[in-house]
């Protein structure tokens, strides 16, 4: 196994994990993390990219690491925006989830009530 | 295809594409600079100089019937990034700059800066984050790189979701964090997307992807998590969760601007991956998933608006539905109408963003007025306060697409490209859109006008209910585009760019 | 009639702007508080330039004008200009009428905007020449009219209002597809109604079109079973509104079929269906019309009974080719508007009159209302005999002439309960009987004055043998009338508007669990976790779809 396919199968697995984090984990801070590990799987495609990006002439394709370097800033920022807003959440109500959903009623279930 | 090397060479008046980005991030920077009592001013002071940039682009374009191109720091793409506006950018950019002031002017009241001297957090972050919002705007608009794209879209949630939660309350907090989060999932599949698109043709230049492009299955892979991570940001049906609850708890100045600006954004970017990066592909099935899922958001959203107790979550579910008719235009990209479908989703995008910022507007006057924005306690309201309510009304004009307005230029250009396609049930999806808006519609608006008029706690400002009410007359003027607007945005739309005009 | 046929042409088209215009710009001046009333007061002149040019088109020539800053086309041809005539009198008489109303009502700046708009409207749809402004006045017309109708806002003119606008705009949008079809379906790109409805008969979406024509001119011309609406809002309007929906605002309707049926094309099939439908409408008006007690509930069924009348008239020109029937439905028509409009005003006279006034004014109505069933020397007679031709001698002929008896049946009907009526304890000011009287005087004499316009033979009208033709059906209908009422009145009680109670019921009975379930579909569709899956479905779904159209 090369080093480029087992960069593929980590960044895959990283996706793939993340992906179940977010949408089935309904803590805030856990969906952070979640996103968190998504983006690194997408930074390690990028990573492969690079190298393939060889095929352009370049020796090395340095375009996808700026690229990645970017992106982290963008997810470090996202983080700290997402965790800054859940740390608000918990001072205000006490709790932090995102399962109920503020502002709109829930519908009666089963039959109609009018 | 016939730009060839031009668009790597910036055109005349191409250095002009960056101020609209430069300016309002000088902005930002400068409010944090000099402190909270600034930032009102400095915003303000702005936008015109905004408004006349982006006038200018337009000019700049209908004079030469070409796209403005700016290489940045004269590296061209693949290396470097290119800024590039065609007819399309140019009328996006006036109506950021023409609804960003408006909304401003309405905020000044709940926004005002102390007249003692104290800093206070929530006007210095309201003010920062407009002008960020509207630096994100024209980056997304003008970007011509699929990554610079990327951080635009990013930067443009960030400035967004706090706008939702400006005075603290729980319920704000959390639809926020709802709104923030769904974000930045939707914009990862974009990432991977655009990862993707790199791996195969190593460039993220719009023109020189559009030129490389096969049909393979890399493409595709990346074309539908671009897509569906964009449609996360634009809160298409299904992937609606975070727009009702973060657009009826935001401030009504912050609602008019992320219904009526933030979420047509990431719809821009959907309509540039599919005509400007994509169109050579066919893309016959993917369109109608799109507009089927259009179709959807038309029929729930209404549905469900009409079923709203509170005025502005009403209107938010009519945002959610107002989408939905954006993704007709799709499954009609092709062909000899698409010329006609694309003006008819563009004209969509623009009178829905007036429209829909009016209503917002006018909808905070009622419950600042009232005190509630229950929609069963708007009785006889309308006699109070005429003038609010007829910006309320004519934005609902537009939005049940009755002449004139806007919104009828829209539903007629998708009706007709989709009748000539064959592709009716588009149509028949349209009307019944028309029919639910006016149901609910008719619940805000039939009973405000009947009755006593309510106790006002407050009479709204009449300079506050002029800004609503210029944001619904341009939605209704939109009806009296003359033909040249139409051949306007077809400056740059590839391909069919010939057919029609 | 050479000076009026060059009068025609030098101010004709701006006397078409003007029309729209004059209105609107009456309503601006009511929007300022402090002329309202002097506006409003003026509001009686703002059908003059639409009088003026509906002369110039009878007596001189058809003539055109636009706007092209707004994309706007106007055309006066005759089958518009006698509709123009006669609406714009209904509307000058009748603002007059309201006059007294301005003032003093809780509701008077809402009535006025809803009325100078409704003017506007209906005046402008005799002539707007292209798709887009007959949409867009045709929705002047139609929509603000809702509160005209809702304006006392008792639970029944909330519901008479809330059907009116269900109706209205389910019509509005079946019509904007028709339209849409009729503009794809002219190859030049034109939004002439001329060109594309020249188009018609060769486009592929022929007959599409042409259903959902019928269908959305269909309900505002009241077509059973799309009926149900016209009772209740004309027993829910204030009498002078209920005079000019009635008279006036409906013929967008009417003039919407002349103008957007291709009559010179035989098309035999939708024609002899138009036909029927308008025939089966024709009697389905009078007969639920005869149960009904309140005088402007009769009126509104035999408003029912008369559209389907014009119906059939214009399906029988249209399965013959027959390029008359526009104008001679138009006039038909014409006489229609003038004779409704003061037999709503009528109602309101009589209802404020007391004691010696009142048996004159009586036989004012009586003759008014035997107009409709082709009382000799009417318009109404004048009217039979124009669409003679269309019906001809056969079958048709003899609907007609059943129709003409059943007609007079119901106007009957209506002249009993009228008479018996009660009073409604307001003064009948100066003011409202005269503009009655100018009506009623109007809607005796101006079909006499058109009827040449339209090809008739005024000679003709005085024979002996046309007299007879128009009084037997008279005499069977009289008959019949008298019968009923030496019964007692035997026909069950059906209730105002009929159909739409079944109609109201079957939306009842839908709508909210359908709205239930959508809610219930976006709280589980709006969980975290089902908004995640959606969003990878659809990743995939698109990515899936996009290797299938390889």
């Amino acid at each position: 196994m090369s080093s480029a396919t087992l960069a593929g199968l980590v960044g895959a697995a990283l996706v793939g994990l993340g992906l179940y984090g977010v949408i089935a984990d309904p803590q805030p801070l856990r969906k952070i993390l979640a996103f968190n590990l998504i983006g690194s799987g997408v930074f390690l495609v990028f990573g492969i990219v690079a190298r393939k990006g060889a095929a352009a002439g370049l020796s090395a394709d340095p375009v996808p690491q700026a690229m990645v370097i970017t992106g982290i800033v963008v997810a470090f920022a996202a983080s700290a925006l997402a965790v800054a807003l859940t740390l608000r959440l918990f001072e205000e109500t006490g709790r932090a989830t995102l399962r109920p959903d503020a502002g709109t009623k829930p519908p009666d279930d089963g039959a109609d009530a009018e | 295809m016939t730009e060839g090397a031009s668009a790597f060479a910036a055109t005349a008046g191409g250095s002009l594409l960056a101020l609209p980005i430069l300016v309002p991030a000088a902005g930002v920077l400068l409010s944090f600079l000099l402190g909270g009592r600034q930032a009102e001013r400095i915003a303000l002071a702005l936008m015109p100089v905004q408004f006349g940039f982006a006038v200018a682009i337009a000019s700049l374009i209908w004079r030469s019937g070409q796209p403005l191109v700016y290489v940045l720091g004269g590296y061209a793409p693949p290396l470097g990034i290119a800024l590039r506006a065609d007819g399309f950018s140019a009328v996006m950019l006036v109506t950021t700059s023409l609804i960003m002031p408006a909304a401003g002017l309405y905020a000044r009241t709940n926004f005002a800066t102390p007249n003692d001297g104290t800093e206070r957090r929530a006007p210095l972050v309201f003010w920062t984050l407009l002008q960020a919002i509207q630096a994100a705007l024209s980056l997304i608009f003008l970007g011509g790189d699929l990554f610079n794209l990327y951080v635009a879209l990013e930067l443009l949630t960030f400035a967004a979701a706090p706008l939702v939660c400006l005075d603290g309350r729980p319920e704000t907090l959390a639809a926020a964090l709802r709104y923030l989060m769904f974000a930045l999932f939707g914009a990862l599949f974009y990432l991977l997307g655009v990862a993707l698109l790199y791996g195969a043709y190593g460039t993220l230049d719009i023109v020189l992807l559009s030129r490389q492009i096969r049909a393979e299955p890399a493409v595709w892979l990346a074309a539908g998590l671009m897509t569906a991570g964009l449609l996360a940001k634009t809160a298409l049906f299904p992937l609606h969760l975070w727009l009702p609850p973060a657009h009826a708890n935001a401030p009504a100045a912050a609602s008019a601007v992320l219904s009526g600006l933030v979420v047509k954004g990431s719809f821009f970017l959907i309509v540039r991956l599919w005509f400007n990066v994509l169109p050579a592909l066919p893309n016959a099935v993917p369109g109608a998933i799109l507009a089927a899922l259009g179709s959807a958001a038309i029929l729930a959203g209404s549905a469900l608006a009409l079923r709203q107790e509170r005025l502005k979550l009403l209107i938010a579910y009519s945002t959610v539905a107002q989408i939905g008719y954006l993704f007709l235009m799709f499954p009609l990209a092709s062909g000899p109408w698409s010329a006609e479908a694309f003006s008819g989703g563009v004209m969509q995008a623009l009178s829905h963003a007036f429209a829909k910022a009016a209503m917002f507007l006018s909808a905070g006057l009622i419950a600042e007025s009232l005190g509630h924005d229950r929609i069963a306690g708007l009785g006889g309201a309308g006699r109070a306060m005429p003038v609010t309510f007829l910006a309320l009304g004519l934005g609902g004009l537009s939005l049940m697409g009755l002449p004139p307005s806007g919104g009828f230029a829209a539903k007629w250009l998708l009706m007709k490209a989709s009748i000539e396609a064959g592709q009716w049930v588009w149509a028949v999806v349209m009307l019944a859109g028309g029919l639910l808006a006016g149901g609910y519609l008719y619940r805000v608006l039939a009973p405000a006008l009947s009755g006593n008029r309510p106790r006002l706690k407050s009479p709204p400002r009449r300079s506050r209910e002029n800004v609503a009410l210029a944001l619904a007359l341009a939605a209704v003027l939109l009806a009296f585009a003359p033909p040249t607007f139409f051949a306007f945005l077809q400056i740059g739309r590839p391909a069919a760019g010939a057919a029609l005009r | 009639m050479s000076a009026l046929a060059a009068a025609a042409q030098e101010f004709g088209p701006g006397l078409l702007v003007a029309a729209l215009a004059a209105p609107l710009v009456v309503l601006a001046v009511v929007l300022s508080p402090k002329l309202r009333f002097a506006a409003l007061a003026m509001s009686p002149l703002a059908p003059l330039p639409a009088l003026a040019a509906a002369i110039l088109a009878i007596g001189g020539a058809p003539f055109e004008g636009e706007l092209p800053g707004l994309r706007m086309s106007f055309r006066l041809d005759l089958p518009g200009a006698i509709l123009l005539a006669a609406a714009a009198l209904v509307w000058i008489a009748a603002s007059v009428f309201a006059r007294a109303d301005w003032t003093g009502r809780p509701n008077a700046e809402r009535f006025a905007v809803s009325w100078l708009l409704t003017m506007a409207g209906s005046l402008g749809v005799f002539v707007a020449a292209d798709l887009l402004t007959f949409y867009l006045v045709y929705a002047l017309v139609s929509v603000p009219a809702y509160y005209l109708i809702a304006d006392d806002e008792d639970a029944g003119s909330s519901r008479a209002g809330g059907v009116y606008l269900a109706f209205t705009l389910i019509g509005e949008a079946v019509l904007l597809i028709a339209f849409v079809m009729l503009a794809a379906g002219e190859p030049g790109g034109s939004l002439d109604i001329r060109a594309v409805v020249d188009a018609l008969p060769a486009s592929p979406w022929r007959d599409a079109a042409l259903a959902l024509l019928i269908l959305g001119f269909g309900m505002k011309i009241a077509l059973a079973p799309l009926n149900g609406w016209m009772p209740l809002a004309y027993a829910a309007a204030p009498i002078p509104a209920a005079a000019v929906l009635s008279g006036a605002a409906v013929k967008a309707g009417v003039i919407g079929l002349i103008r957007f049926l291709p009559l010179g094309a035989a098309l035999p099939g939708w024609g002899e269906a138009l036909a029927w439908a308008g025939f089966v409408s024709a009697f389905y008006g009078v007969a639920i019309g005869l149960t009904q007690r309140d005088p402007k509930t009769i009126l509104a069924y035999s408003s029912i009974s008369q559209m389907g009348v014009i119906a059939a008239v214009l399906g029988l020109g249209l399965a013959g080719a027959d390029q008359n029937a526009a104008s001679d439905a138009a006039f038909y028509a014409a006489n229609h508007v003038l004779v409704k409009a003061a037999l709503f005003l009528s109602v309101g006279v009589a209802a404020a009159l007391t004691g010696r006034g009142r048996s004159p004014a009586l036989i004012v109505a009586a003759a008014l209302a035997l107009s409709l069933g082709g009382l000799p020397l009417t318009g109404g007679a004048l009217a039979k005999l124009a669409v003679k031709g269309t019906l001809g001698d056969g079958v048709a002929g003899a609907v007609a002439a059943a129709s003409a008896a059943a007609t007079t049946a119901l106007m009957l009907h209506f002249f009993i309960r009228l008479a018996r009526s009660d009073n409604d304890g307001k003064a009948a000011s100066p003011q409202r009987i005269l503009s009655w009287l100018a009506l009623a005087f109007a809607s005796m004499l101006v079909p006499w004055l058109m009827f040449p316009a339209v090809g008739g033979d005024l000679a003709d009208a005085l024979a002996t043998a046309t007299l007879w033709d128009a009084i037997w059906p008279m005499l069977i209908g009289a008959a019949l009338a008298a019968g009923l009422w030496a019964l007692g009145e035997p026909l069950p009680r059906i209730p105002a508007g009929d159909i739409v109670v079944a109609q109201e019921a079957a939306f009842r009975a839908s709508a909210p669990p359908l709205g239930a379930a959508f809610e219930r579909l976006d709280w589980r569709l709006r969980q975290w976790p089902a908004a995640g899956l959606s969003l990878l479905t659809i990743a995939l779904a698109l990515a899936a779809a996009g290797f299938a159209s390889r």
